[in-house]
């Protein structure tokens, strides 16, 4: 049975995608660009293209915290977008089950990006 | 994101069906047809934009493929470099400047900034937002540039 009152759970999920999603509009086009074309087809230099400066930069903690934190932020904004979207096409497996796949998913993601950034050189 | 749960009429109607033993209108099924959102470009557009966040994630999992790489040393290091990745990512940035133009379109309706009795205009919020983003873009991408040099 559903308790009088706001869903709190659901309105503090809600406040971390609205958060989740505008970091990641803000820098995500900046890492796929840099890092998935222009390092990769040599127009500019790029951290992750050598391992002595990629390493250099992970080993930072500053940097370990700002990548978990996009991390995080992007497998958070997949979760719940991906979750209410199967909910509207009508995927079955209710609000509940999908939410179980989907943060699921996005808490293991998240778990493992925290691992290697930890365990990276 | 604007479907049932916004109208309530999804898992609520079916559950309000029962009052008190006494049998109650026939709740109302609110069932759209799964391919509704083909019906209009603009549902497909939202579609689109609600999916964004799939090849966004996707390209994250391969920087983390990246970073597990890396834990190997310099032996074992192999960054992304071909075309494959090459077109995958521009796939995705595509996908990650649509959420972006869209996620920030929609800041103006969103944010409220109290200014005095009046509200800072949301066409104000909306320029902000995109001005925002331009910043964000040049100091990030010029760290990860000049983080390989």
């Amino acid at each position: 049975m559903r308790h009088p009152g706001p869903n709190r759970l659901e309105g503090l999920f809600w406040a971390l995608f609205a958060q989740s999603a505008v970091l990641t509009a803000l820098v995500i086009p900046a890492h796929i660009l840099v890092q998935g074309v222009l390092g990769p087809l040599g127009i500019v230099p790029a951290f992750d293209q050598h391992y002595s400066t990629f390493a250099a930069g992970l080993g930072n903690w500053l940097v370990k915290l700002y990548l978990f934190i996009v991390f995080g932020a992007t497998f958070w904004v997949f979760a719940h977008r991906v979750r209410y979207t199967l909910l509207e096409i009508g995927v079955p497996g209710g609000k509940q089950g999908l939410g179980v796949v989907t943060y699921g998913l996005a808490g293991l993601a998240t778990l493992v990006a925290a691992y290697l950034l930890l365990t990276v050189p | 994101m604007l479907g049932r749960r916004e109208t309530g009429l999804g898992e609520d109607a079916a559950s309000g069906a029962s009052t008190g033993g006494r049998e109650a209108a026939p709740a109302h099924p609110n069932r759209l047809p799964t391919d509704w959102w083909r019906r209009n470009p603009r549902y497909v557009l939202y579609m689109l934009r609600e999916f964004t966040a799939v090849p966004i994630a996707i390209w994250m999992v391969w920087f983390l493929v990246e970073i597990g790489r890396a834990r190997g040393g310099s032996a074992g290091y192999r960054p992304h470099q071909s075309l494959a990745f090459v077109i995958f990512s521009v796939v995705c940035l595509v996908f990650a400047v649509w959420h972006s133009f869209t996620f920030l379109r929609l800041s103006g309706l969103i944010v409220r900034i109290p200014l005095g009795e009046r509200t800072v205009p949301a066409s104000a919020i909306v320029a902000g937002s995109f001005g925002l983003l331009i910043v964000a873009t040049v100091v990030v991408g010029g760290l990860l540039i000049l983080g390989g040099r």
